[in-house]
C-alpha cells in the first residue's frame, strides 16, 4: 500500500479530512499505515536539489566531527551523553545520509529519521553557539522535518496542526465567529469590574493590534481578558482583528512551509487592513518565531520584517513599566525565591534577555530573583520544545528531557518560575505533575494584575465594591 | 624531480589551493539564498558587518568564545595545531629565504628554535586530537575516514619538514617527502574538508550576519559567543 486513508502524503485541506484524522483516537490507524508508506525517492532528491543550497551543504560537508556539540545539547546530557544524541550524529545520521544517499532512503529509514527530528531535536538552536564552524543544527532538522513532512512522514498529532492552520487559519478549530464572541464575552463579563473595558475588534490605525494563540480564545479566554485589563490599565489605543488573530504555527513544527506561508499571509493581511502602528504578541515563543522571526520569509518579504513593527510582549510590558504606564505597587513584589524560565525562541532566537531582566526588577523585590544556570542565550530548553510537548508517541522521551529543566529549578530554590512562553509554561506544569517538585509557574499577565497599581478613574464607581487584589 | 616538484609541481599545487579556495567562497556565496536561509542578506549592512566581524573574532583567538573556554584542553590542542600548520610555515626562516631568492620579497620570520617547539606542539595536538576521537564516544561516534586521513595528511609535511630540517648528511629524501607531502597538502585544500581554510570563514561570516540582524542583533548586545 503505498499511500494510506489517514497516513499519506497529502495536506490536510478540509474540515472532513481534519475531522476523519481526529477520529483515529492518538493515530494508532496512522502510524500502522505509516508502516508501509512509500518513498517517493525521486520527489524527495529533486525537493532536495531544489531546497538545499550552499549553506546547508557546506554545513554538512565541513563539520569538523570534534564533537563540540555533544555538551551542547540538553538532549545528550539527560539522556546519559548517548553517543546517538550528540547533534553533527543525529543530523550526520538523517538528513546527511538522505543526501549522501540521493534520496534513496526506504520507509524504515523515514520512520527512523522521524523520530530523530521530532523526539531528539527540539531546534532550540544551542548547538549553533557551540560549533565552532557555527553550523545551526536546529536549523538544519528544521529543514529535515520539511523534508519527512513531504512525505507524509510525521507525527499525527503534527499533521492535523498543520491541517488546522490550512482549515482554520489556527492552531485549533476557533472560527471567525468563536473568536469575536469571545472577544465580546471577556469584555462583558469585566464590566463589573473595569466600567468602560473594551476589546475593539477591527479597528483601524490603533497603536497596537494584538495577536494571540489559539488555546486562549479556546481554553483559557481570561488570558485574553487580562491582557485587555492591562491594555486598559495603560491607557492603550488597541484593537484585535477578527481575521489574522492567531500567531501561532504548529506547521513550523510540522515542517508544513505552505501552511507556514497561509497561516503568517492571513497575519500580515490584518496588519496591512487595519494599519496599526505596531503589533504585539502574546506570551508565547514559537508563536513569535513564527510570525515575526521565520514568517516575513515564508510571506517572501526579502527585508525579514513583517508589514508593520512586531514586538513580543515583554517588550510591550518591559516599555509600559519603563514608561510608567503600568506602575508597580512596592508592597506587591515577589517576595519568594523565582527563576525566569528563557524562551529559546524570543531570547536565544531574537535578543530579549536583558528585556526579560528589565521586567524582573520591577516585579520581583530584589534579592528573590536567582537565575538558572545556564541562563539567558546560554539557557537550554524547556524539555517541550518544537513540538515535543503535542506528541504523544513520544511522550516518553519528552518526559525524560524534562528532567534537565526540573534539575535547572531546582538549583535554584525557587518556588515560582515565570515562563512568559506557552511551550515552556507546559514543559514546567508537565514536570510538576510528572515530578513533583512543588513549584508555581507562571506568565507573566496575572502577575502583573495582581502587583499594578490601577489608577483612581478606572475603578467601579459603586460604593460597595472591594478593591482588587 | 627534485627541479620539478620545487618548480611546476609546486605551482601546480599553490594555483590549485588558491584558485580551488576562490572556487569554494565564489560558490558559496552564490548558493547564499534570503528565501531558502530566512536570512535577509544585502539588509541592515551595518549589523550583518558587525555580526559576521564578530562570529568570526570569537572563534578565531583562543578562548574567545564560550565553547572554547568550555573545553579548554581541546581548544588548547586545536590552536596549537592551527599555528602549526599555517603559521609556522609562513614565518619559517627557510621557507622565507626561497621565496627572497626566487622573487626577490621577504618578510620577518620566526627563531628556528621556536619553529621547532611549534612543530612538536603542533603534531602532538594532532595526535591528541586523534586519540580523542577514539577515546570519547561522542567523538567516534561521529568520525569518518576521511577525517582521519586529513589529519595525516596534515600531518605529514609538518613530520618530514621537521625531520628534513634536522637530519645531517646529504641525503635529501626527508626533504623530497617534505615537498611531496606539502604539495599534498596544498592539493587536498579545496577538494576535502579541509577547505575550511575558507569555508571557516564564510560559515562563520554567515551565522554571525544571521543572529546579528535577524536572530537577535537588533536588540540588545547581540548573540554571546
Amino acid at each position: 500500500m503505498p499511500e494510506g486513508i489517514y497516513c499519506n502524503k497529502r495536506p490536510i485541506t478540509t474540515e472532513e479530512e481534519l475531522k476523519a484524522l481526529l477520529s483515529d483516537t492518538r493515530g494508532t490507524k496512522y502510524y500502522e499505515e505509516m508502516l508501509s508508506l512509500e518513498v517517493d525517492r525521486e520527489k524527495l532528491w529533486a525537493t532536495i536539489q531544489k531546497t538545499c543550497k550552499s549553506r546547508t551543504q557546506t554545513w554538512l560537508d565541513i563539520c569538523a566531527r570534534c564533537g563540540l556539540c555533544a555538551d551542547s545539547c540538553f538532549l545528550y546530557l539527560v539522556n546519559d551523553c548517548k553517543p546517538e544524541q550528540v547533534p553533527s550524529y543525529k543530523i550526520q545520521s538523517t538528513l546527511g545520509e538522505i543526501i549522501r544517499r540521493k534520496g534513496d532512503v526506504d520507509n524504515a529509514f523515514m520512520r527512523h529519521a522521524m523520530e530523530v527530528a521530532w523526539s531528539q531535536c527540539t531546534c532550540c538552536n544551542r548547538c549553533a553557539m557551540y560549533c565552532p564552524h557555527g553550523i545551526d543544527m536546529g536549523v538544519m532538522m528544521g529543514y529535515t522535518r520539511g523534508l519527512l513532512y513531504s512525505q507524509g512522514f510525521v507525527p499525527w498529532e503534527l499533521k492535523i496542526g498543520a491541517g488546522m492552520h490550512r482549515v482554520y487559519r489556527a492552531q485549533m478549530d476557533v472560527t471567525t465567529e468563536d473568536w469575536v464572541e469571545t472577544c465580546e464575552w471577556m469584555a462583558e463579563e469585566q464590566q463589573d469590574d473595569w466600567p468602560g473595558l473594551e476589546i475593539p475588534v477591527d479597528k483601524e490605525d490603533a497603536d497596537i493590534m494584538y495577536t494571540c494563540n489559539a488555546r486562549e480564545p479556546k481554553h483559557y479566554p481570561e488570558d485574553l481578558a487580562e491582557a485587555a485589563i492591562l491594555f486598559h490599565i495603560a491607557g492603550e489605543n488597541w484593537t484585535v482583528p477578527s481575521e489574522g488573530w492567531e500567531q501561532t504555527s504548529l506547521s513550523m513544527f510540522a515542517g508544513d512551509w505552505e501552511a507556514c506561508k497561509l497561516q503568517v499571509e492571513n497575519v500580515y493581511a490584518a496588519i496591512e487592513r487595519l494599519k496599526p502602528k505596531r503589533v504585539i504578541g502574546t506570551e508565547c515563543g514559537h508563536a513569535h518565531r513564527a510570525t515575526v522571526i521565520e514568517g516575513p520569509y515564508w510571506a517572501g518579504r526579502p527585508d525579514g520584517q513583517p508589514p508593520a513593527p512586531y514586538i513580543h510582549y515583554v517588550q510591550w510590558v518591559a516599555e509600559a513599566l519603563r514608561t510608567g504606564k503600568l506602575k508597580i505597587d512596592p508592597a506587591k513584589r515577589i517576595k519568594q525565591t523565582v527563576t525566569y524560565q528563557d524562551s529559546c525562541n524570543y531570547i536565544r532566537n531574537w535578543g530579549l534577555a536583558e528585556t526579560a531582566r528589565e521586567i524582573l526588577s520591577y516585579l520581583v523585590e530584589p534579592g528573590y530573583l536567582v537565575e538558572m544556570t545556564p541562563n539567558k542565550e546560554h539557557n537550554y530548553c524547556c524539555g517541550g520544545g518544537g513540538g515535543f510537548n503535542g506528541i504523544g508517541k513520544f511522550r516518553p522521551q519528552r518526559n525524560k528531557a524534562l528532567l534537565t529543566k526540573r534539575d535547572q529549578i531546582l538549583a535554584t530554590g525557587a518556588k515560582l518560575v515565570i515562563a512568559p512562553c506557552h511551550n515552556c509554561w507546559d514543559a514546567i506544569r508537565d514536570l510538576e505533575e510528572e515530578y513533583h517538585i512543588h513549584i508555581d509557574w507562571s506568565f507573566l499577565k496575572p502577575l502583573l494584575l495582581k502587583m499594578v497599581i490601577v489608577p483612581e478613574h478606572l475603578k467601579p464607581k459603586d460604593e460597595d465594591d472591594g478593591d482588587e487584589e | 624531480m627534485y627541479a620539478f616538484l620545487t618548480g611546476p609541481m609546486l605551482w601546480l599545487s599553490f594555483a590549485i589551493c588558491i584558485l580551488g579556495c576562490a572556487w569554494r567562497a565564489y560558490m558559496y556565496v552564490k548558493g547564499l539564498s534570503w528565501q531558502l536561509d530566512r536570512v535577509a542578506y544585502g539588509h541592515n549592512t551595518d549589523l550583518a558587518v558587525k555580526g559576521a566581524l564578530k562570529s568570526i573574532f570569537h572563534w578565531l583567538v583562543p578562548f574567545a568564545s564560550c565553547s572554547w573556554r568550555a573545553k579548554p584542553v581541546f581548544a588548547t590542542a586545536f590552536f596549537l595545531l592551527h599555528i602549526g600548520l599555517v603559521i609556522v610555515p609562513l614565518f619559517l626562516y627557510a621557507h622565507v629565504m626561497i621565496v627572497a631568492e626566487r622573487f626577490g620579497v621577504s618578510w620577518p620570520t620566526m627563531p628556528d628554535g621556536l619553529a621547532d617547539i611549534l612543530t612538536i606542539l603542533a603534531v602532538l595536538a594532532g595526535l591528541f586530537i586523534l586519540l580523542r576521537r577514539f577515546g570519547l564516544s561522542e567523538v567516534r561516534i561521529i568520525t569518518t575516514r576521511q577525517d582521519l586521513g586529513i589529519m595525516a595528511i596534515s600531518l605529514a609535511p609538518l613530520v618530514t619538514g621537521f625531520v628534513a630540517a634536522h637530519q645531517h648528511g646529504d641525503g635529501n629524501g626527508w626533504l623530497l617527502a617534505h615537498i611531496i607531502t606539502g604539495e599534498i597538502w596544498l592539493i587536498a585544500v579545496p577538494f576535502t574538508k579541509l577547505s575550511h581554510a575558507v569555508l571557516f570563514f564564510c560559515s562563520r561570516a554567515q551565522i554571525g550576519i544571521d543572529f546579528g540582524t535577524k536572530r537577535g542583533g537588533q536588540r540588545g548586545s547581540g548573540i554571546v559567543w
